[in-house]
Parts: C-alpha cells; sequence; structure tokens
C-alpha cells in the first residue's frame, strides 16, 4: 500500500490554502476559526466563539402533534436564559423524510431536504438567528435535475450548494447524481454519477461502478470532490426490518466512493467500497491529503487518500465494533485536528472515538452509550461540546419503548463524555430529531435577542 | 448558361443542400429526446430487459457490475393499438368493454397518466415505480411493494402484461374491471395515498400540461372518476404481449421455435407436473390461468408457521450474517397477516386462497408468488414438487409431484419460453412516455407562497 504524501507538492497546498483563506476573506465575513463544526465546507464562513443556536431538522410522526416535518431551534449559549430550550418551531407541511441539511458558505440560508417528497426548504437563519423563516421551497428538484430522487446532502461551494441525491424517477432505485444550486436556490446543472455504460471519463477501479449517491466532500487544496453511496428510494424508504428480510432489496446498496475533479465536476476514479460508505469527512490539516469514510453494513472505516505520486486509493483501515453483529455505524465526524473520529453505532446506540493521529491503522479508545438509538453527531471546533440526536429513517428507527427521539449535549474533556442536558423530542409532540446545523448571531453582526421565546416553558 | 456558371450554382446548390442538411442533423440532435429519437432495433437496447441495475452475480465476492446509465436510455413510441386489434399469436382477441371502446387518443392519455408521479399526495408515485417496465411492468428489486411514506403492501406487485384478459383482478381477486381498479392504487394509503376521488380529478384538472387531452379523448369530457379509469384501463388493455417462442412451436407449428427441452418441459407442464389443472392452455390461445384462486400452503404458513430465530442477511457482494430476529423485530413494525380471498369473502374456505396468475413473461417478472418469496423459478418448481404446505383447506389440486431436478429444469426452460416476442417493443415505448413530476407550473401549496 503506497503511503500518502507528506511532502510531495507543498508550494501547491500552500497556494491552495492561501487561495481558500484569500476567498474566505472575501466572500465571507469573519474568518477567525474558533468554534465551529468541524464537518462543514471549508468555503463557509466561521462561527466566532460559542455558537448559540443549533437547528435539528425534524421528522413529522403520523399521530403526534402537528404531525408534518418542521425545523426546531434550541438554545445552546450558556450565557443565554433560554438555554437548553426549545426556542423556535417551524413546520413546514407534509412528512417529507426530513434528513439532512447544509448551509450556503456564507451561512445566510440552511438548506434543508425531504428524500421522499423531493421538496428543497430554504430557510433564511441570518434575519434573526433565534427564529429562521422559510424563505423559498423548491418543489421541482425531480424534473429539473432530469430525473434525480431523494436530496440528501448540501454542502457548500461558492456561490453555489452541491445537492447529492440518492435515487431515481424510472425506478426508485439507486442510480442517481448530484446537483449544483446557486444559494437563492436557482438550479444550475446535474452531474450523473458514473456507471459501466457511461463511466464518464472515470477509471473503474475495483469490479464495481453502480453509479449510486449520497454524500459529497471536497477537498479544494486538492481539487477533488468525495462522494459515497447508499440505496435507493424503495430501500431507504421501506420498513427497515422487512428490507433485511427482503434478499432483493440487501442488493441494492451502494458499493462504492467516486473521486471527482472538483473543477470541472468530471469523475476520476471510481473505487469499490463494499457495503453502503455513508458520511464522508476530509481532514483539514494542510498536509493531510485524505478523507475517512464508513460502511454501514460492513462496519468498518476506510480511508480515502493520495498517494506520494499524487494517485487516489481507497482502504479499509479499520472495524467498527464486531462487525458480525452489524452495529450500524452512521454519522461520523472528525476533530478539527485531525487526530480523533467520532462514529455513531445505531443499533446498540454508541458513540466511539477513534485514535486517528495514524490515519492507516486508526484505533477506538473510548465509547459511551447515548441511548437505545443514536445518529447524528455535530461538535464545536474546538471539540469541547457534542451534540447528538437519535433518528436515522423514519422507517428504520427503532420501534416501541426503544425508540428514543432526543437533542443530547455532552461536554468533552478529551477523556470522557458528560451529560449536560436532553430535550426529549417525543415529550415535546416535535418528532424524529435528525440533521443538526449551527447558528450565530456573531455570523451576522447582531446581537442576542432577549426576546428568545421558549417553548417548553410556554407548554 | 456558360460552364463557370453552372459550376458556381452547383457548388451553390450543393452548399446549401449540405447546410440544410447539417441544420437538421444539428436540430435532430439538439432537440433529441427518448419521444423524437428513433431507435433503430428496440431488441438489441440492453435497457429493455431487467432492471438496468444489474445485480446478477451479487451474492459472490467477485461480484462485478455491469450497470447501465439512466441518461443512455432511449425510447421509442409504438402504435400499440396494433396489440389490440391483432394480439400477437398465442392470444385470444382482446375483451373490450362496450362502454370503452379504444382509441389511440385515449391509450395515449392512460399512457402519460400511468407514469404521472404527480397522481400521488405528495407527486412521488406513478402506477409505474411499481410496474416497472423493463422489470416486465413488475418490481424486480422488492419482494413486496412500497407506497406513498414507504408504507408497506403485503403482496408482490403483479405484472400488468396481459391484464386485458383478467376476469379477477388482485391477487385476492377482488376487482372486475381495469376501469375501476386503477382507483385501489390511487386511493390506498400505502399506495398513492391519495385522499380522495376529486383531489384526484381536481389535481388532473389543474396540471397545465392535461390541458384539453381528456376533452379531445373523450367527446368534450373532461378528467372525471370515469375517464380516468378508462384512460388508463385502454392503455393497460394495449400491454398484450405473446408470440413468444413458445407460441411459435405449440400455435405456429413451428417445429424449431423452442429447444427439445422446452417440448420437454411443456409435456412435464401439461402432464405429470399438473399445472395445467390451473395454468390453462387451450387449443388455439392459451392465457396460462383459470381466473381462479387456490390455496398452494405458502399463505397458511406466513400466516400460521414458526419463524426462525434468524435470518441470512446479505451485507455486500459475497458477504452474509446470520441476524437474531429478535434484532430485526426492534426495527419493525408489526408484519401484516394475509389471508388472501377471504378477505374479501369472509367465508372460511377462501383461507390462503390467491389468484392463478398468468404466466406469459413470468421470466421477467421475478421474485414470485403472491408474497415475493421466491426469487427464481427453479425454488417455485420446487415449492409445488414437494406439494406446496399441508393445512386444512389446500386446494386438492396441490399434490406432491415427484419430478427429478432435470425435470424440474425442463419445465423453467418451458416458462422461459414464454417471453413475447413484442416485449422490447412495449418496453421502448414505455421509456418514450413522459415522466410526469412537479414543476413550478403544478398545482402545490407551496407555489402560492403563503408562507409566513
Amino acid at each position: 500500500m503506497k503511503k500518502m504524501a507528506v511532502s510531495k507538492a507543498k508550494w501547491m497546498q500552500s497556494i491552495a490554502t492561501f487561495v481558500c483563506v484569500l476567498f474566505a476573506s472575501v466572500i465571507g465575513f469573519q474568518s477567525t476559526a474558533m468554534a465551529d463544526e468541524t464537518c462543514m465546507s471549508p468555503y463557509m464562513a466561521k462561527i466566532v466563539g460559542q455558537e448559540d443556536y443549533v437547528y435539528v431538522w425534524t421528522l413529522g410522526v403520523e399521530g403526534m402533534g402537528d404531525e408534518q416535518d418542521k425545523l426546531v431551534t434550541i438554545s445552546v449559549n450558556p450565557e443565554s436564559s433560554t438555554y437548553g430550550k426549545v426556542v423556535n418551531v417551524l413546520s413546514v407541511g407534509g412528512r417529507n423524510e426530513a434528513h439532512h441539511s447544509g448551509l450556503t458558505d456564507d451561512r445566510k440560508y440552511l438548506f434543508a431536504g425531504g428524500l421522499d417528497s423531493n421538496k428543497i426548504f430554504i430557510f433564511d437563519v441570518y434575519s434573526n438567528p433565534a427564529k429562521p423563516k422559510l424563505h423559498k421551497v423548491i418543489t421541482d428538484f425531480v424534473e429539473q435535475t432530469g430525473g434525480m430522487v431523494g436530496p440528501h446532502t448540501f454542502y457548500a461551494l461558492p456561490g453555489r450548494i452541491m445537492v447529492t441525491a440518492l435515487s431515481n424517477n424510472v425506478d426508485h432505485g439507486g442510480r442517481t447524481g448530484m446537483a449544483e444550486y446557486t444559494n437563492e436556490g436557482d438550479f444550475v446543472a446535474a452531474h450523473w454519477n458514473p456507471t459501466d455504460e457511461d463511466l464518464r471519463g472515470a477509471e473503474k477501479v475495483g469490479n464495481v461502478a453502480d453509479g449510486y449517491g449520497y454524500d459529497v466532500r471536497a477537498l479544494p487544496r486538492r481539487n477533488i470532490i468525495v462522494t459515497s453511496s447508499f440505496t435507493g428510494w424503495s430501500n431507504y424508504m421501506m420498513d427497515f426490518g422487512q428490507m433485511l428480510a427482503d434478499p432483493e432489496a440487501m442488493k441494492r446498496f451502494g458499493n462504492t466512493v467516486v473521486v471527482w475533479d472538483l473543477h470541472t465536476r468530471k469523475p476520476k476514479k471510481v473505487f469499490e467500497v463494499p457495503g453502503a460508505p455513508l458520511e464522508i469527512r476530509c481532514a483539514w490539516g494542510s498536509q493531510n491529503n485524505y478523507c475517512f469514510t464508513t460502511t454501514a453494513l460492513t462496519s468498518k472505516i476506510w480511508l480515502i487518500y493520495e498517494d506520494d505520486e499524487g494517485e487516489w486509493h481507497a482502504a479499509d483501515v479499520a472495524d467498527i465494533g464486531d462487525p458480525s453483529k452489524v452495529p450500524l455505524p452512521v454519522d461520523i465526524s472528525i476533530t478539527a485536528d485531525d487526530q480523533g473520529l467520532w462514529v455513531q453505532t445505531f443499533m446498540d446506540g454508541k458513540t466511539r472515538f477513534f485514535d486517528i493521529s495514524d490515519p492507516h491503522a486508526p484505533k477506538q479508545t473510548y465509547e459511551h452509550v447515548i441511548g437505545s438509538q443514536v445518529n447524528m453527531i455535530s461538535q464545536s471546533w474546538d471539540g469541547k461540546r457534542t451534540y447528538f440526536t437519535s433518528s436515522l429513517l423514519g422507517n428504520w428507527d427503532k420501534t416501541g419503548e426503544a425508540d428514543e427521539q432526543y437533542f443530547k449535549l455532552f461536554t468533552w474533556n478529551g477523556k470522557k463524555l458528560a451529560h449536560e442536558f436532553t430535550i426529549d423530542f417525543y415529550e415535546l409532540k416535535l418528532g424524529r430529531a435528525h440533521q443538526m446545523r449551527f447558528g450565530a448571531y456573531s455570523l451576522y453582526g447582531q446581537a442576542p435577542n432577549s426576546k428568545d421565546r421558549m417553548l417548553s416553558q410556554v407548554k | 448558361m456558360n460552364n463557370n456558371r453552372k459550376k458556381f450554382l452547383f457548388f451553390v446548390n450543393t452548399g446549401l443542400l449540405f447546410g440544410v442538411l447539417v441544420l437538421l442533423l444539428t436540430y435532430n440532435f439538439l432537440h433529441s429526446s427518448t419521444e423524437t429519437n428513433p431507435v433503430s432495433d428496440v431488441t438489441n437496447n440492453r435497457h429493455i430487459f431487467g432492471p438496468g441495475d444489474n445485480k446478477e452475480g451479487y451474492y459472490s465476492i467477485d461480484y462485478t457490475t455491469d450497470t447501465l446509465d439512466l441518461q443512455k436510455r432511449v425510447g421509442k413510441e409504438a402504435d400499440l393499438m396494433e396489440f389490440v386489434t391483432n394480439p400477437p399469436l398465442g392470444l385470444p382477441a382482446v375483451p373490450v368493454p362496450e362502454d370503452n371502446p379504444i382509441t389511440k387518443e385515449k391509450l395515449l392519455l392512460g399512457r402519460k397518466l400511468f407514469f404521472d408521479r404527480r397522481l400521488s399526495i405528495n407527486d412521488t408515485f406513478s402506477c409505474a415505480i411499481c410496474h416497472i417496465p423493463e422489470q416486465g411492468f413488475t418490481n424486480n428489486e422488492i419482494q413486496t411493494a412500497i407506497g406513498v411514506e414507504g408504507r408497506s403492501g403485503k403482496r408482490n406487485s403483479p405484472t400488468v402484461y396481459n391484464s386485458a384478459y383478467l376476469e379477477k383482478i388482485f391477487h385476492d381477486g377482488r376487482e372486475s374491471t381495469l376501469e375501476q381498479q386503477v382507483w385501489a392504487p390511487l386511493l390506498a394509503k400505502n399506495e398513492m395515498a391519495n385522499p380522495s376521488i376529486g383531489f384526484v380529478i381536481n389535481k388532473i384538472k389543474a396540471i397545465p400540461d392535461y390541458d384539453g387531452l381528456f376533452e379531445s379523448a373523450f367527446d368534450g369530457r373532461g378528467p372525471t372518476m370515469e375517464t380516468v379509469g378508462m384512460a388508463l384501463a385502454d392503455y393497460q388493455r394495449a400491454l398484450n404481449s405473446a408470440d413468444s417462442p413458445f407460441d411459435r412451436w405449440y400455435f405456429g407449428k413451428q417445429e424449431d421455435a423452442v429447444s427439445e427441452q422446452v417440448k420437454r418441459g411443456f409435456e412435464i407442464f401439461s402432464g405429470k407436473g399438473l399445472c395445467t389443472a390451473c395454468h390453462l392452455v387451450h387449443e388455439d390461445y392459451a392465457l396460462f390461468t383459470d381466473h381462479e384462486l387456490h390455496n398452494t400452503g405458502l399463505g397458511y404458513l406466513a400466516s400460521m408457521g414458526t419463524t426462525s430465530k434468524t435470518t441470512r442477511v446479505q451485507l455486500a457482494p459475497g458477504v452474509f450474517v446470520d441476524v437474531d430476529n429478535e434484532i430485526i423485530e426492534r426495527v419493525s413494525k408489526p408484519k401484516e397477516n394475509d389471508l388472501g380471498r377471504y378477505e374479501v369473502t369472509e367465508n372460511p374456505h377462501d383461507r390462503w386462497k390467491f389468484r392463478t396468475p398468468p404466466l406469459r413473461n413470468v421470466a421477467l417478472t421475478a421474485p414470485y408468488m403472491h408474497d415475493g418469496s421466491m426469487q427464481t423459478l427453479r425454488e417455485v418448481m420446487e415449492f409445488y414438487n414437494q406439494g406446496g404446505i399441508p393445512n386444512e383447506v389446500l386446494s386438492p389440486l396441490i399434490k406432491p409431484l415427484g419430478l427429478t431436478d432435470e425435470e424440474m429444469d425442463d419445465v423453467v426452460a418451458f416458462m422461459e419460453s414464454l417471453t413475447g416476442s413484442n416485449v422490447a417493443i412495449l418496453v421502448a415505448d414505455a421509456f418514450a412516455a413522459p415522466i410526469g413530476d412537479i414543476s413550478e407550473d403544478d398545482p402545490n401549496w407551496a407555489h402560492e407562497n403563503k408562507i409566513e
């Protein structure tokens, strides 16, 4: 196995880093990276200091509350009188299979997708960070993209949002692509994933070129985009247990990671990464030319890395728990110093911390049970605050008493997690808590609003 | 006119002609679409037969993809009326209701409706999402159907091929005409989930690209419960497929149309295998169904049988694990029971009876049985060879057959000879149909800008 480059083309990286910083200075408002999620786009403006709010994209539950999807705003600044409370709920109509969301590079807008309805809700989070408002709803994602279904990841590029899809309007299977929108929500272009019939110029490295999609991340200084692959509508919308017992359905999972050229948006290499590689997290260090992903079904950490010759590779570098027990790794989060990787395993409700100081040999050093089920994690840039939510997919979450739906804050001292507070999303009749994004007044030169409304107190 | 002038005009004319040709070709290239780009020979189109997301060999760690590209699909419109007026060899005359004579205009309107995902409460589900043309007008990729919001159906999506001839529709035979049948999936909460008939009608009326289509097809009548049913029925009534190798041999008397194995298979099928007791073959046509419902024991097993403690689950090519069912139950909603025909009649003698499916194009319609529980025709043969599953209301027609492995292979070969010669034409025509996805011109509350 070729080791990654540690010195090759340093001058190119320096130039790339300089350009990125210059770009961020020009288009961003604050460039001081003190506290921010670690998994965001490097093109994105940074929060200065403590985050004030976490926006939780939440699935409505039939028979509960108003039954529809909503953006839930939680106050998380310990200095606020509303700390630890839900301060705003914005219902958007329908159960769209709310899943992931992403901020524009200027952090003015939050794009949030519905994997089922294909709607994209664009929230204005800058006019009043405590009370996001719905700016626009894109209803014609499928028509505009020429048939992509299931808008998933929303990833900031300069003035653009890259939206990965999971499925298509022909067979509701996994063949799909990604689409570009402007920050205002205007469609720009569709980029279909490479398949055997049309590799679109890419090299098929292994045996597989399935055309499936899931997450996207960019490593601008190496001019690449990395995408992963999950499954189509029929599976991600199906009852989880029913799907596990359906041998035909279980054949329909992605087994690929694709490395693309960032500037041309053309795929370069299709890697075989068996067992549904999901989240992608790229290292931040200027010499660290690699990204991690984890496979949901085969429970492994994979490293996507560049070698001394500038070639990209994919390698299975660690097991997560006991793969034979299918712990189902879901969300992951890399620390800002590239030394640690949080990995959530849905089935046992654990978060696991891996030492990735040697990215080729991650070692689990800590684990903690967050709840009966756990999915998403967002950590502050300094790594001291870790937020967790519970929902995976509307029809995949556990049933009965094990179906806990929560938002939890833990602090991390480098050795162990300490619980700060929990918000029970079922007790508040909100629904299933999914992805989190941070908001802050400091981004927009605003002072905190003292008139925050505490929904839980009103209730 | 001197020679130089003639030459000049020749070159001008040739140049103009060339220019026009280039313009025409350029126009054709730039404006090519699934509806206008002809396919010289649709039978060579790999997209036609089976899922483009090919999973053959997925059980092996050496699985290699041969994934087809959705952007490469090309359609070709066909004259479907031909398959109504002159049904392919092996099919009888198409039964057409007196009050719904088939016209090309109605048929094309029905095809448009069939592929329109807007005909569901949240604009995500068309008929074709469960009845996928290249997958035998059924769904090869899941055992039982999944509807709006991922709600589970308890039965396998049946094929639409040759539904014109069905006397009983649905696996439990609860419907009798295609015109009426269409409203069941449109309104079922676990299918297209429309809240009412009026909702569907009003939505069609408000979608601009339906302007005038119903009025033109139905002598001035707009979208109604009746005309929507008639149009959809007309499209389905045209999807008649036969003239298979079997038909050419058996009805067409072409001795070399099928292999000796197929001939042996048919002999077993109609003899020792007892298959024709239900899958009827007539003197001059064959629908391979008796239009009746039978208890084979498969439904009984699902309702009354005990389940194993583990389920074998495939995680990746060549990677399998046995998962405790207790773990699976933690992420499952309770499975709905299925009593078959009994759910229609409440007659205890009808417990676990399901309709005899026609067998034409059966090689294209896996997985099999009313619950999609069998992945291959060979599994189906083994089930019947063992005499189904004994139970107190087992059909007397089901009994152990004593077929050898070779004989079962022969019957499978026979069933694989039932693929119609016009499948490619019907699927390519389906590819040429527009897929209806919501646009900004269509009705939706979000287009009215009422959100605060």
